[in-house]
């Protein structure tokens, strides 16, 4: 069943594309055109319009079936395609909406999903392979021969299904879809997109910002995937060659970017996992270079894709692919190496920045280079504050008696260090966020001073502030009201030191 | 954390050292002069527990060396160190700011041009710069903050930035503990306070 079903899938789908795609297309066309805010309808227009590399790509790859069954009559056959891919694919795209715009939850779809569609493919020994590039783990199950159409065959079907699915949950999947694109987008750094909350062009912007960012070329083409350049064509073809680039099975990532484009929702979610298989990859550092170099083939591949587009669908196509798309074909028209090495730097980039997401307290929610540097600076600005004001508490604690300092140093401190040792983390992290509740009261008016200063300029830093200003209230000034002026000044010099 | 437990110990023992130093050398010092010796003791410290691998460290250095009191401090506190870091500093910080004069040239000629290009389309560019914008004041501002950090490019910057974090964090830790233990000890014999 499944086997024929498979069969007869690509043949109608040839023969749909070849033959009466047009019908095909307008029909399409129509819903999504009347849904709103759905920028998947772009997809569908560009999708629709690339009816050529489709065909090519399918003809290419499943050639005598179409040939014999070319004359099959296409609604009905397509009928039943349709309904038994909606009810394979529908079953991602069902888990997906059920998952709505949950990461986690929504984790299930790509992961169940596929295998059973490999399984079934696999089983079957049909060379028409969907790329177990859905799930990572799923990776060693990809034969690694390469089949191009398949994944943009099933992305079609996917995109047919889910559009042949209840029209009315479309906008309803298309928005949730973004949102866990965005949300997921955020929460994966390597996708590296900007969350600065301008007002105004929300997606396109985030989009731009996209391409600002520095980010990695596939999970450039994962957004693009989405957004869509729904140039499943392009996709087929370039995944083609990626595939063919890439013999190793390091197409996880790329094989990605295809699946990618079977949900919108689970596109958040592959995005992340894609970020993650980055992540675990960008580890070795010997591999890059390869990995650049496909990154790099596949970019120039995509790029003349891209201009290979009628120009119709590049005047179409809004602003935010086209950012992509713009930014990429710079890239793509610059030398190789300059943009491998771009590419490479970036990479390093970002994986510093995930380590000091690890070290900067509450940075996991945040990503974003600005944002991330602005943490950064807040936490090396408040470390460097604690500094000074322990170095001055020290000063003030022990006025004569360093040699006390050192016998201190030498018994307790080495035991309330090994005490200490073990929360160092601890106290540490809330001390940037929280309340230094010690009484020490001429220090305070200097804190108080100082953090005044500061709160405007730091949003991180304000809370803190806030807290001490509540916490010196309820503290009682010692007898060091006489040199309050003496501690104005050192806190004017130590602000200065620190001030932006 | 091996190494933060390292780095402490390192830390600790070289800040001691260096406060020994400094309070040998004179008696009666203020408050202010107190701090900033001790806050020196204290980044010397750390700086040469890094044993010269990280550049923050050795900029750290050669800026305390440039006020002449500090030198002997210093010196006594890096030991034998210090030689190597001295050659280290001067050729790398020349060579370095050289470099990166030129980028800045390089940068500012360049940038013209691109902006003139850039407010073609508006739209689409403009976030693309705003973000760039952004992305640059924050680099300048971190580069500001970590020492050194002016000849450094934006991923070097971001490895140094996490290492000084790592060490301030550690400075905090043995300063606050060291405090907190002074503290301690003053309360329970107030008689040594004043």
């Amino acid at each position: 069943m499944e086997k024929d079903g498979f069969f007869n899938t690509p043949q109608p789908w040839n023969s749909l594309f070849g033959m009466e795609l047009e019908s095909q297309v307008n029909e399409m066309n129509c819903s999504p055109e009347q849904l709103p805010n759905c920028f998947l309808s772009r997809n569908w227009d560009h999708s629709m319009d690339q009816s050529d590399p489709f065909e090519s790509a399918l003809s290419s790859i499943v050639s005598s079936p179409v040939n014999s069954h070319s004359g099959v009559p296409i609604p009905a056959s397509e009928n039943v395609v349709l309904k038994e891919l909606i009810g394979r694919l529908g079953s991602i795209c069902n888990s997906g909406e059920i998952s709505n715009s949950t990461n986690t939850s929504c984790y299930n779809t790509p992961m169940n999903s596929p295998p059973k569609l490999n399984l079934s493919i696999m089983d079957h020994q049909i060379p028409v392979p969907i790329p177990g590039s859905l799930p990572i783990p799923r990776n060693h199950q990809l034969p690694p021969a390469p089949f191009p159409a398949d994944p943009g065959f099933v992305e079609r079907a996917a995109r047919f299904s889910s559009f042949g699915m209840n029209e009315s949950e479309f906008p309803h999947m298309v928005e949730s879809g973004k949102v866990s694109r965005r949300v997921s987008n955020k929460q994966c750094f390597k996708t590296t997109e900007l969350s600065i909350p301008i007002p105004g062009s929300d997606k396109k912007f985030s989009r731009e910002l996209d391409n600002s960012m520095e980010e990695s070329s596939l999970s450039e083409q994962i957004p693009i995937g989405e957004t869509g350049n729904g140039y499943k064509g392009q996709n087929s073809n370039s995944n083609g060659r990626k595939r063919k680039a890439i013999p190793k099975g390091k197409g996880k990532e790329t094989q990605f970017s295809t699946v990618s484009a079977i949900d919108n929702k689970t596109i958040g979610e592959l995005e992340k996992e894609e970020s993650d298989a980055k992540r675990s990859k960008s580890g070795e550092e010997g591999n890059g270079m390869e990995k650049e170099k496909e990154k790099e083939k596949i970019k120039e591949e995509w790029n003349r894709n891209q201009n290979q587009k009628q120009t119709k669908e590049a005047a179409k196509l809004p602003e935010p692919p086209k950012d992509y798309i713009h930014v990429r074909a710079r890239r793509g028209q610059a030398t190789d190496s300059h943009s491998l090495a771009e590419r490479v730097r970036r990479e390093k980039i970002s994986e510093r920045m995930k380590f000091l997401q690890d070290l900067v307290p509450g940075c996991n929610k945040v990503t974003g280079k600005a944002i991330m540097l602005d943490e950064i600076i807040n936490y090396v600005q408040s470390l460097q504050r604690q500094v000074e004001f322990l170095s001055m508490k020290l000063a003030t604690i022990n006025p004569r008696t360093d040699m006390n300092m050192e016998a201190l140093l030498s018994k307790d401190t080495r035991a309330s260090m090994l005490n200490t040792m073990n929360h160092l983390d601890a106290p540490a992290q809330p001390f940037y966020g929280l309340v230094h509740a010690r009484p020490e009261n001429p220090l305070t008016s200097m804190m108080h001073h100082g953090s005044n200063m500061k709160s405007s300029q730091t949003h991180g830093f304000g809370e803190a502030s806030a807290f001490w200003e509540n916490d010196l209230q309820s503290v009682v000034q010692m007898g060091f009201q006489n040199q309050g002026p003496i501690f104005h000044g050192i806190m004017g010099t130590g602000q200065m030191k620190v001030e932006l | 954390m091996h190494t933060s437990s390292k780095l402490t110990k390192e830390f600790t023992k070289k800040w001691v050292k260096g406060l020994q130093i400094c309070c040998s050398s004179k008696k009666n010092m203020d408050v202010l002069e107190r701090k900033k010796k001790i806050k020196l003791c204290a980044d010397i410290a750390l700086a040469s527990a890094k044993n010269a691998t990280t550049s923050w460290s050795i900029a750290l250095i050669s800026e305390a060396k440039k006020e002449g009191e500090n030198e002997i401090l210093v010196d006594n506190l890096l030991g034998p160190e210090s030689p190597f870091k001295q050659q280290k500093t001067i050729p790398l910080m020349s060579a370095c700011h050289k470099r990166v004069r030129s980028k800045k040239i390089l940068k500012r000629s360049c940038s013209v041009g691109q902006r003139m290009k850039k407010m073609g389309p508006p739209k689409s560019n403009l976030a693309i710069y705003i973000a760039k914008t952004l992305v640059k004041k924050r680099t300048q501002v971190l580069q500001r903050l970590v020492p050194g950090g002016e000849s450094m490019d934006e991923f070097s910057l971001i490895k140094e930035a996490l290492d000084y974090i790592l060490s301030l964090r550690v400075q905090v830790d043995v300063m606050r503990s060291l405090a907190h233990a002074a503290e301690v000890s003053n309360q329970s014999d107030p008689n040594v306070f004043g």
